[in-house]
């Protein structure tokens, strides 16, 4: 049960369709495990419900229903059909279109060895989106943001100054945020992590690592 | 008493529309307990059109069902941006899929129109996508959900009445800013330059109205709570 939670704002955007993108495919991975924001995107939903039905009625060509009712017995077409993206039993559903193997089959590449990043390759214009694996014990260099983060948890447990994070949790970080996280003793901590600016480490260790990342 | 450490009991700060939920609750919720579920989808003619089309691939409750909603389909595709044509498009599209897909719709997790709502939002995202697999299908950010784990945690058609009156209730000045983001697929800084609005203004109406939908339905979980421990 997570105890982090996307904000009212984002719960609406995505159930009124707005967020089709690598921020859109985070937010259904929380909702998947959490029934709170479940509920309230259904809530969001429902108004969308209103709204539709409130809509001031547009007349529709006269031959609408026909050619429908002509098309009713026809086969669906293949798009339709297609069976769920199969994948990875770790991979949640919505990232399985976009992450080709379980975690630990993954292409990780090393920042250090302590730390290991995986770029999600979801098109989108605004937002790129990653994993990161920290290492059990290991922390990541202080760091602020250029931009908003949108963190994950997907595996494991990290901590910073400002809480506990487990698997579930959606953390939202932005430029404002300075801050260390560090992976549980107990296992390594598998984040998605989509960002709309690159990562500014602040530390001198921080700013060694700085020009190697994208 | 402030909203994060509210108690069970709605005292204090019950208004006016407090009350007609709370009236309105417990007439449903009679209605509820005297008569079977399967009565009441019965009392519900989207839902019972819905049902008749799961059931027997019946093409005259499909008739009805279109001639009942498309006029609003089509408009709220054209409100989304869509030329005539193109809401037409949708709207062919959008019907199929309510054909294909009308066993997926359950009575007991929601009404037949937010059912309905999901599709055209859903088409509306794919259709801007076809054939680009690298691109975010609506299948993966709403998986088809089984049905019965879904009924263990929806209040269902209840909450529909908290969405209603909200609605209903809301001042213009907000509900003209919700209606942009659900028809316009409008980002706040955009709504701002339509409105000629500090971007902080709509944020805080959009707050606002977000804010009174979740007290109403707060207010109705404590309602129910009480009926329930008045009847046991």
């Amino acid at each position: 049960m997570a105890n982090y939670h996307p904000n009212d704002e984002l719960l609406m955007q995505f159930s009124a369709g707005l967020l089709p993108n690598a921020l859109g495919v985070m937010l259904a991975c929380h909702l998947q495990q959490c029934s709170r924001c479940r509920e309230k995107a259904r809530r969001y939903e429902q108004l969308g419900g209103e709204i539709l039905a409130n809509a001031a009625p547009v007349d529709v060509s006269p031959a609408a229903l026909d050619s429908l009712l002509a098309r009713l017995d026809q086969p669906a077409v293949a798009e339709e059909t297609t069976a769920p993206v199969q994948g990875p039993e770790d991979i949640p559903r919505p990232l399985r279109r976009f992450v080709p193997a379980g975690f630990d089959e993954l292409a990780w590449s090393g920042m250090t060895k302590s730390i290991k990043e995986y770029e999600i390759k979801i098109e989108d214009p605004n937002y790129t989106a990653k994993f990161y694996r920290i290492a059990a014990g290991k922390e990541l260099p202080e760091h602020t943001h250029r931009g908003n983060e949108f963190t994950l948890v997907m595996e494991g447990s990290f901590s910073d100054k400002a809480g506990d994070y487990h698997a579930g949790d959606f953390i939202l970080a932005d430029t404002t945020t300075v801050h260390q996280p560090r992976a549980s003793e107990c296992g390594d901590c598998i984040c998605f992590a989509v960002m709309d600016a690159p990562l500014k480490m602040t530390g001198f260790f921080g700013r060694m690592l700085n020009p190697f990342m994208r | 008493m402030n909203g994060s450490t509210r108690s069970l009991y709605p005292t204090g700060q019950i208004d006016y529309i407090s009350a007609v939920a709370a009236i309105r609750w417990l007439l449903r919720y009679k209605e509820l307990t005297l008569l079977s579920t399967s009565k009441t989808t019965e009392t519900r003619p989207l839902d019972k059109f819905l049902l008749a089309i799961a059931r027997n691939q019946d093409k005259q409750a499909f008739a009805e069902l279109f001639n009942a909603t498309a006029t609003r389909l089509k408009a709220f595709a054209m409100q989304c941006g869509a030329t005539p044509t193109e809401a037409e498009e949708l709207l062919q599209e959008c019907m199929l899929t309510v054909w294909r897909k009308a066993h997926t719709f359950n009575p007991k997790t929601g009404s037949a129109i937010t059912w309905m709502y999901t599709i055209v939002r859903n088409k509306r995202i794919d259709f801007a996508r076809k054939g680009r697999f690298e691109t975010v299908q609506s299948d993966d950010l709403w998986p088809e959900e089984t049905g019965k784990e879904l009924e263990q945690e929806v209040s269902g058609d209840l909450e529909g009445e908290v969405v209603r009156m909200m609605l209903e209730t809301l001042p213009e000045e907000q509900r003209q800013i919700v209606f942009k983001v659900y028809f316009e697929g409008k980002s706040h800084s955009e709504i701002a330059g339509d409105l000629d609005l500090p971007l902080g203004t709509i944020k805080s109406r959009l707050r606002l109205a977000m804010k009174k939908l979740d007290t109403l339905a707060k207010e109705q979980m404590s309602w129910l709570i009480i009926i329930l421990m008045m009847n046991f």
